[in-house]
């Protein structure tokens, strides 16, 4: 039944979209990471991809997290000379992590989201509707 | 056969089927969302069986039909969203289509329906 195809699909959007907020969750929470000692380079924030994929048994094109990637744009400086991270001139490397990108995608993943949970409720809406007729 | 009511649920019947690969495919344009390069499929309207004039291929050495996509739509309407990434999908009109695909089925199971109880009250076994 293509129904529970749909419904198959869904879950897979729905299975993407919550590793991703996890990815973006591990980001935010990394936000105020400072290394232990100098020289040692703080949390890298991570990027998440998706690739489709070609479900042989379903017949359809599902969605599924592709390799989760570093990003390579510089870090961030903080000025504090006690903290036992600082360097020669005081400065404090930190994560090149920016909570407004990352409340911006979390949005986007969220909003993705919503999208497949209402595919799924329309999807279930059909076959109520499907089973219905048996009681015609 | 069209003359007994079985003609008609027959064609509910194809049309139900009709919309549930739509919803399949919709639902793998909802899922790839995010996924980079992908494009949006939807599938071509059923054509009414019997209606209007169609070519005919009379020898396997002529060129293909023009039009014939293996069911998906021809028309390629232009998207007004495509992401850095060549993603075209776009979420709201997905969801428009999800919420109509799902009235027609809805309308084409009551037609249903109402198919089987007018059967019913045929063979004599009527509420």
């Amino acid at each position: 039944m293509d129904l529970l195809k749909s419904l198959a699909v869904a879950a897979s959007g729905l299975k993407g979209q919550a590793g991703r907020m996890r990815v973006i969750a591990e980001n935010l929470a990394n936000a105020d990471s400072s290394p232990e000692r100098a020289g040692v380079d703080p949390y890298r924030r991570k990027i998440v991809s998706f690739q489709g994929k070609l479900d042989r048994e379903l017949d359809a094109q599902v969605v599924e997290l592709g390799r989760v990637n570093r990003d390579r744009s510089d870090f961030k400086t903080k000025y504090d000379p006690g903290h036992p991270a600082a360097d020669a001139n005081g400065q404090v490397k930190m994560p090149n992590v920016n909570s407004l990108i990352e409340t911006m995608d979390m949005r986007e993943a969220q909003r993705s989201y919503e999208a497949n949970l209402n595919v799924i409720s329309s999807t279930r809406r059909m076959i109520q509707r499907t089973i219905d007729i048996l009681r015609a | 056969m069209a003359n007994n009511g079985l003609g008609l649920m027959g064609a509910l019947k194809t049309r139900m089927q009709w919309h549930q690969a739509r919803q399949k495919l919709l639902a793998e344009n909802v899922s790839n969302a995010d996924t980079p390069k992908f494009k949006p499929h939807d599938l071509r309207a059923p054509s009414p069986a019997g209606g209007g004039t169609t070519l005919l291929q009379t020898s396997p050495m002529h060129l293909g039909l023009s039009g014939q996509q293996g069911g998906f739509d021809p028309r390629d309407p232009k998207r007004f969203e495509t992401t850095p990434s060549a993603n075209s999908v776009n979420l709201e009109d997905e969801m428009m289509k999800v919420a109509q695909n799902q009235s027609d089925y809805q309308l084409a199971a009551s037609l249903y329906s109402k198919s089987l109880g007018l059967m019913k009250i045929a063979i004599g076994k009527g509420r």
